[in-house]
């Protein structure tokens, strides 16, 4: 793609009431409307209005409070929404490739082709619910992980694209011939096949990735199609983006096949004194000793026992190797913090408004700057924005920052095609089944 | 309830393009719709206008034709439609209890209040999908079952209905004292908990059960608040109906907390000539070839070189006890041969409307006589209406059926309550943590 072609992607990571650990607390935010689908409906609709590429969801198998399902939910939002992608976080060691496979390729045919699929290993505390004792080490997790991956490709390529045929006269619906078993067996997972759902629209629903550990980068580069990250810097994010995207070239893909997408919490207001006092107003619904204990499990040292104002104590934390959660996220904190030379203060309002993203106070000029910025200097395709708030910050968002990015030729105005992928600039992939043939 | 005001609860079965498994080959039908959201959409549309109870998926984890996957569509469904129930089949065998709980909240959520979980214990071929050696047997699969029903419905009350305060000005967004582990430990699975999503607006949402053998008719009056069932005979169902309703009371429950729904499988027409010429038409489109295929694998014997025109003989055909899934259709079918002595292609003609269930073809009238008929005399507290042909046999039991029920009192002509619950008349279970401090209360 031609440097003068190449347009910004946007996906807005969708909450109810925002990213912001206090945003709940803020009078425009609708805590009481999490689980109302409505209230969804209108959020996902104005994402659409903007011409965003997607909207996606988090998710995990503990904890978190109460949140509608992913499958479930982007299922409805398929039904009130006609262009905009719908990407659902799906881990992978708790779950089995035969259900995740069906689900996606489900909601890729309802949604006439705009699923897409963040690829995640799952976190620990999810054990305990699913009759196991333990969640396995990071490096077997990865290698499950892959295999999982692997079989679910194979299933959605387990019916051709023509295999329906649909011949009332003769009496044949499908060509027998065109759909297969396939038979897998691996270290982990043995499945038989085929998948019970015709081949999704897209052929595979988008493939994102969100690990940023030296294993996450290595089968982003080898399977992923999308990678949401998380850079604290626009120095650390035009490396990531040189790293990721020079992995390519020995899997045979070129550099537009892999869309680079990092957080981008921002809070927007026309002018940046307004959007000041938002933060402020916002960071003041933040119990601080609370925060700074669930910061500390993060950083594995006691926050709470040094000053706000003082550094951060940086000789203290648990180096990564020995940390057996979200590693690359861990990294990232520690990182910023060294980079910056952060105080607490400092790292606790970062964490308060992006949990571990970029956050950015700011006009809606400024909010452009920025965008443009990392994105002609390669440290992004793209953003995954996180508005602090929703739902003005999204409505800011979509109705202020999105028109200055199209006026500087960097947005679409319309949306390219039908399906995710087409967003995307992505290709459809030809089935596996059909090239063996040929 | 009172006799006077007891109302008919009907299902739509919904399918692609029907019921006869030839009718996806009939003129009217869209089968290349068949995992077309927008196909279903319409059908459920039409089955809200009637004022059905719900509607309804069956599933399985084998390829057939292809369909859509009841959790998505089913969410698909439900932020179109306000009113009607939207019942799911998910079965027990190759599935987490902690993300079937979480699925059908969310879906309950999403429905406000319109989920219902049709408990199936699942089929022999699905192992192969799912990295097992072999399917559990009958046995073991029901008590494995049970365990996960009671998960699940355990984490549906892990929190408590009034646990999210989300009270800004003191900061308290969950009530923490409110949402519980459950730390269950049983012989198949162990679930820590929480579940991470809030209790179903109906507490539970619906818990539906479709196995008619020994075991799920036990399984069924401890557990369920609506049956599924296949009952050829009026005598038939109205001995299931009394057998069932019977077992409730050792339960501790009232026979009014769980709702028999037999299939009923129409096919309509303003004639009867009509009708039976339609019936003729779909059964010139049966594929005989594959019937005596499906007929022998399911009986255990070699009918390939049976003449179509002879009378059934099914010496060395599997006994009940020797199957190990699906054995109350098994026994329905050996059940029928015995009883109507049917050729080969009647007996393919009679399975070929329904896989089983109870057929019909004939006018609107005629059929709410029949419907009048079970409900009255205590075969059945609605039906489970399986339209031979999508979307017209649908749109004429709505439109021709439904009114001709109302106006002999027997249907809602409005839905009553927002809740698939309470349309169908059943209590909003109480959050079991709640009830216990309940009780302490009283006692204290």
């Amino acid at each position: 793609m031609s440097e003068a072609s190449r347009k910004v992607h946007l996906n807005v990571f969708l909450r109810a009431t925002g990213h912001h650990a206090g945003a709940w607390r803020h009078p425009d935010a609708r805590p009481d409307l999490e689980l109302d689908i409505d209230y969804l409906g209108q959020l996902a609709r104005i994402a659409e209005r903007g011409k965003l590429d997607s909207v996606f969801l988090a998710d995990g198998y503990a904890g978190g409070g109460s949140k509608l399902e992913p499958f479930t939910l982007l299922a409805a939002l398929a039904s009130v929404t006609e262009h905009i992608g719908l990407i659902a976080t799906v881990g992978t060691v708790y779950n089995d490739p035969f259900h995740v496979a069906r689900q996606f390729a489900s909601l890729d045919h309802i949604s006439s082709g705009r699923a897409g699929w963040n690829i995640v290993t799952g976190a620990g505390s999810a054990a305990h619910n699913f009759s196991r004792d333990e969640h396995p080490e990071h490096a077997q997790r990865y290698e499950t992980g892959e295999e999982f991956v692997e079989v679910v490709k194979q299933l959605w390529d387990s019916w051709e694209d023509d295999a329906l045929i649909f011949d009332k006269k003769a009496g044949k619906l499908l060509d027998a011939n065109k759909v297969h078993e396939i038979n897998f067996k691996g270290h982990t997972y043995s499945v038989k096949g085929p998948l019970n759902i015709p081949r999704p629209p897209q052929g595979y629903p988008v493939l994102v990735q969100a690990g940023s550990s030296e294993q996450g980068k290595e089968l982003a580069a080898k399977t992923a199609e999308v990678i949401f990250t998380a850079q604290q810097t626009f120095d650390a994010g035009r490396a990531f983006y040189y790293d990721v995207k020079s992995r390519l070239a020995k899997y045979g893909r070129t550099v537009d096949g892999l869309v680079i997408l990092p957080g981008l919490a921002p809070i927007v207001a026309d002018t940046e004194a307004e959007a000041r006092e938002i933060e402020e107003e916002l960071h003041a619904f933040v119990d601080t000793r609370r925060a700074l204990d669930s910061l500390s499990e993060r950083f594995t040292v006691n926050l709470n026992d040094y000053p706000l104002d003082a550094p951060v104590p940086l000789g203290k934390a648990k180096p990564a190797e020995e940390f057996n959660g979200i590693r690359s996220r861990q990294e990232v904190i520690i990182d910023a913090a060294r980079r910056e030379s952060f105080t607490i203060r400092q790292l606790l309002y970062r964490s308060n408004g992006g949990h571990g993203h970029i956050t950015f106070t700011g006009s809606v000029l400024q909010t452009a700057d920025f965008i443009e910025k990392w994105f002609k200097n390669h440290a992004a395709d793209g953003f995954n924005v996180l508005p602090q708030l929703f739902p003005t910050g999204l409505e800011t968002f979509v109705d202020k920052v999105i028109p200055e990015l199209q006026n500087r030729g960097l947005f679409r105005t319309e949306y390219e095609g039908k399906t995710l992928r087409d967003s995307l600039g992505l290709q459809r992939p030809a089935n596996t089944r059909h090239l063996q043939q040929i | 309830m009172s006799g006077s005001e007891r109302k008919l609860n009907l299902n739509a079965f919904l399918a692609a393009s029907g019921h006869h498994e030839a009718s996806w080959r009939h003129a009217d039908t869209q089968p290349e719709r068949g995992v077309d959201i927008k196909h279903y959409l319409k059908l459920t549309q039409i089955a809200e206008r009637g004022l059905l109870d719900s509607v309804f998926l069956a599933d399985g984890y084998w390829a057939g034709s292809g369909s859509l996957e009841p959790f998505t569509m089913l969410s698909a469904l439900a932020a179109a439609t306000k009113h009607i129930g939207l019942i799911a089949t998910v079965e027990t065998t190759y599935n987490q209890p902690f993300h079937i709980a979480r699925k059908f909240a969310s879906l309950d959520h999403i429905s406000k209040g319109r989920a219902g979980w049709n408990i199936v214990t699942g089929a022999g071929p699905a192992a192969e999908q799912f990295s097992r050696e072999q399917h559990p047997e009958h046995h073991d699969r029901y008590e494995s079952a049970e365990e996960f029903v009671e998960i699940v419905k355990q984490l549906w009350d892990s929190w408590e209905d009034d646990a999210l305060p989300n009270d800004k000005i003191s900061g308290i967004l969950i009530d923490e004292a409110k949402v519980h582990t459950i730390d269950y430990a049983g012989k198949y699975f162990k679930v820590k908990g929480p579940l991470n999503i809030a209790r179903p607006p109906q507490g539970y949402p619906v818990l539906v059960q479709a196995g008619s053998s020994e075991t799920g008719k036990e399984f069924a009056a401890k557990l369920a608040e609506v049956i599924f069932t296949a009952q050829l005979t009026f005598e038939e169902a109205a001995a299931f109906y009394k057998d069932v309703k019977l077992r409730l009371a050792k339960y501790g429950r009232t026979t009014d907390q769980l709702k028999i729904l037999p299939g009923l499988s129409p096919i309509l027409a303003d004639t009867e000539a009509e009708a039976q010429d339609l019936e003729n038409e779909l059964f010139a489109l049966i594929d005989h070839e594959g019937a005596i295929k499906r007929l022998s694998g399911r009986l255990g014997v070699d009918l390939s070189n049976h003449s179509l025109d002879d009378l059934v003989n099914l010496d060395g055909a599997q006994t009940t006890d020797q199957v190990s899934g699906m054995k109350s259709r098994h026994q329905l079918i050996l059940d029928l041969v015995e009883r109507e002595q049917p050729t080969l292609r009647q007996l393919i003609n009679r399975l070929a409307g329904a896989r089983g269930h109870f057929t019909f073809t004939g006018t609107p009238l005629q059929l709410a006589d029949v419907i009048e008929k079970w409900f009255k005399n205590g075969a059945a507290d609605g039906f489970n209406v399986m339209p031979q042909v999508y979307p017209s046999g649908l749109e004429r039991f709505v439109d021709k059926v439904i009114p001709e029920l109302q106006n002999r009192g027997l249907f809602r002509t409005s839905y009553e309550e927002q809740t698939l619950r309470g349309n169908l008349g059943l209590a909003r279970p109480t959050n079991s943590w709640q009830a216990k401090k309940t009780e302490e209360e009283v006692h204290s």
